[in-house]
């Protein structure tokens, strides 16, 4: 039955219009961002970038690099909006319709509503992420007319790379599954907050607060010491995968402390709905 | 099949229901009767596990909706508070979501149901497009897909014409008779509940005021219908005269202890109003609840 339940839970998603705004911005995004880099000016800098480091403008500014600029760009500026205005929508939608005490009307737990619903965002999130990936990938190759090398820079991080074609691929799509994983955090925040007593738009809206503030504060150079203690800092531990030797046992200790994270999201939010009344 | 022991909930200081207890007997119709905000829902509410009680237990079948509310419901199919579904899925996807939380369900199963309820025509289109009675009838139809044992509908008959009451009464006495199926159903429709039940229950404020077969409890004698014309003047002159307590809509009221149907007859000749009957009055659902709920009559002591 889980099997079923689940295949009817995705059902639902995918034959909401809402479903696909997220992914048509971001299409409208991507073309956006590729725009920007096209322009003279950002060609420009970016060529200054890659002299400075002894490489030609044809080395560094390719489809792969474009693809991965694209994706870094739209999935920091709207990935948690899109995310937590699924997630968020999850159960308190169906709460507000009316929908949920029809399926409670059934001899099902609502454990089971709710570990079905989580999947279905974890399944949603990954599926955000590569449409992204994939379409960055594609848009980037038909700008440039093939992938070539993959120019990395992101100086919060620390991380510069020039990884050769091959290699920059496999990376970049290995860094689409831990953009996904990492996210799963974001996506559990705001199914957690769907399992209370509160509106859809307040749930996402209470998620997407937690990551903007936790964001902000992070960027605050005051706050350099506890960067470890900030929730974004962890989920942009993907960004690493691009680094020449990938620090695994970093990358490990924040994939885990989210992955305790996303559970202790999960959990309250369960544990909440699990307790509260569902009338109208 | 279905006991209620001293059930109770709060919402905030405000109770909803107060230590209701009740017994409902395997294959009866029940109906559940109450102004609104009496704690027929919040009651209901509680039989399927969505509303958690304060105080005491509902058990279904002899299991605790709260320990096992699986269990408790495996049999039951349920229509709670104003049906909703998913406007953006046909009438048949829906169906077959909803049924599927409790187990596999066949297609030809869901055309007997769409079929039993009139919906064959439509069951296709998108719920978005369905109007208040279809929705009705697509909710009848969610109830029934598991083959339950036991219905519990919430206000079945809102929003239907007189035309979808007819139907949805046939159908319930059909499943009732047929399948005999339990079914607990709470409506402020007293004409049909009185066609429909042999047993109420009447909430006001959350407190249970009866229970049972309403038509056990002795009629009071001293309840007459008078028609006499000019009626208002009649009826306005045997209050004033002390004879007669009040008077219903109906011409119905209560002698006063010192007055008998002779003594009316008398007076009305003798004032010069024609009388044209003085009988006993016929109790209905509605002037049982009125008497009940108003309290100015004896029969709320009734339990099953």
């Amino acid at each position: 039955m889980w099997a079923i339940q689940f295949r009817n839970e995705l059902l639902k998603l995918v034959a909401r219009k809402r479903t696909y705004i997220g992914f048509g911005v971001f299409l409208f995004v991507e073309a956006v961002v590729l725009g920007l880099f096209a322009l003279s000016g950002t060609t420009e800098a970016f060529g200054l970038l890659l002299t400075k480091n002894g490489l030609e403008l044809a080395d560094g500014y390719t489809g792969l690099t474009l693809a991965g600029g694209i994706v870094y760009i739209t999935v920091a500026m709207l990935g948690a909006l899109y995310m937590t205005l699924v997630s968020g929508d999850m159960v308190a939608k169906e709460v507000e319709d009316g929908t949920m005490r029809m399926i409670l009307s059934r001899p099902v737990s609502r454990l089971r509503v709710i570990a079905i619903k989580a999947a279905v965002c974890v399944v949603h999130t990954f599926a955000l992420v590569f449409f992204i990936g994939l379409t960055s990938l594609l848009a980037g190759a038909l700008y440039r007319g093939g992938l070539g090398n993959l120019v990395v820079f992101a100086p919060h991080e620390g991380v510069f790379a020039i990884l050769p074609p091959g290699e920059g691929l496999r990376r970049y799509l290995l860094s689409l599954f831990f953009i996904g994983l990492t996210c799963q955090t974001i996506s559990a925040l705001g199914l957690m907050f769907s399992c209370f007593r509160m509106r859809p738009a307040t749930a996402t809206i209470l998620a997407l607060s937690v990551f903007s503030v936790d964001f902000i504060l992070r960027t605050i150079p005051y706050f350099n010491a506890f960067r470890g203690y900030f929730l974004t800092h962890h989920i942009d531990c993907w960004i690493h995968i691009f680094e020449p030797f990938v620090p695994w046992g970093r990358m490990a200790e924040s994939l885990l402390l989210l992955a305790g994270l996303t559970i202790s999201f999960w959990v309250i939010g369960a544990a909440g709905f699990c307790s509260r009344d569902l009338k109208a | 099949m279905i006991s209620l022991q001293g059930l109770t909930k709060r919402f905030g200081r405000r109770a909803a229901v107060c230590a209701v207890s009740l017994e409902v007997p395997r294959g009866v119709i029940y109906g559940l009767l109450g102004h609104n905000g009496a704690g027929k829902s919040t009651t209901i509410g509680m039989l399927l596990g969505q509303i958690i009680p304060d105080e005491g237990r509902a058990l279904i079948d002899g299991q605790d909706v709260a320990v096992a509310r699986q269990r408790a419901l495996a049999k039951v199919g349920a229509i709670y508070e104003t049906p909703a579904f998913y406007d953006y899925l046909s009438g048949r996807s829906n169906l077959r979501v909803l049924s599927e939380y409790t187990g596999p369900v066949e297609p030809r199963r869901i055309d007997e149901v769409v079929r039993l309820v009139g919906l064959q025509d439509r069951i296709d289109d998108r719920v978005a497009t369905y109007s208040h009675g279809m929705r009705q009838r697509l909710a009848f139809a969610q109830a029934l897909l598991p083959q339950p044992e036991m219905l519990l509908l919430d206000e079945p008959g809102e929003g239907l014409d007189p035309e979808g009451i007819h139907e949805l009464r046939e159908l319930i006495l059909g499943l009732n008779r047929e399948s005999g199926l339990t079914i607990l159903l709470s409506s402020h429709l007293l004409s049909e509940i009185q066609q429909l039940c042999s047993h109420v229950a009447i909430l006001r404020e959350g407190h249970l005021l009866f229970a049972g077969d309403w038509r056990d409890v002795k009629v009071r004698e001293d309840r007459v219908r008078i028609q006499a014309t000019p009626r208002r003047d009649a009826e306005q002159g045997l209050v004033q005269a002390g004879l007669v307590a009040d008077f219903d809509d109906d011409g119905c009221g209560c002698l006063a202890p010192s007055a008998s149907a002779a003594t009316v007859a008398r007076w009305l000749v003798e004032h010069g109003f024609q009388i044209h009957a003085i009988a006993p009055a016929d109790r209905t659902l509605e002037s049982f609840y009125l008497e009940t709920t108003r309290g100015d009559a004896g029969p709320a002591t009734g339990r099953s």
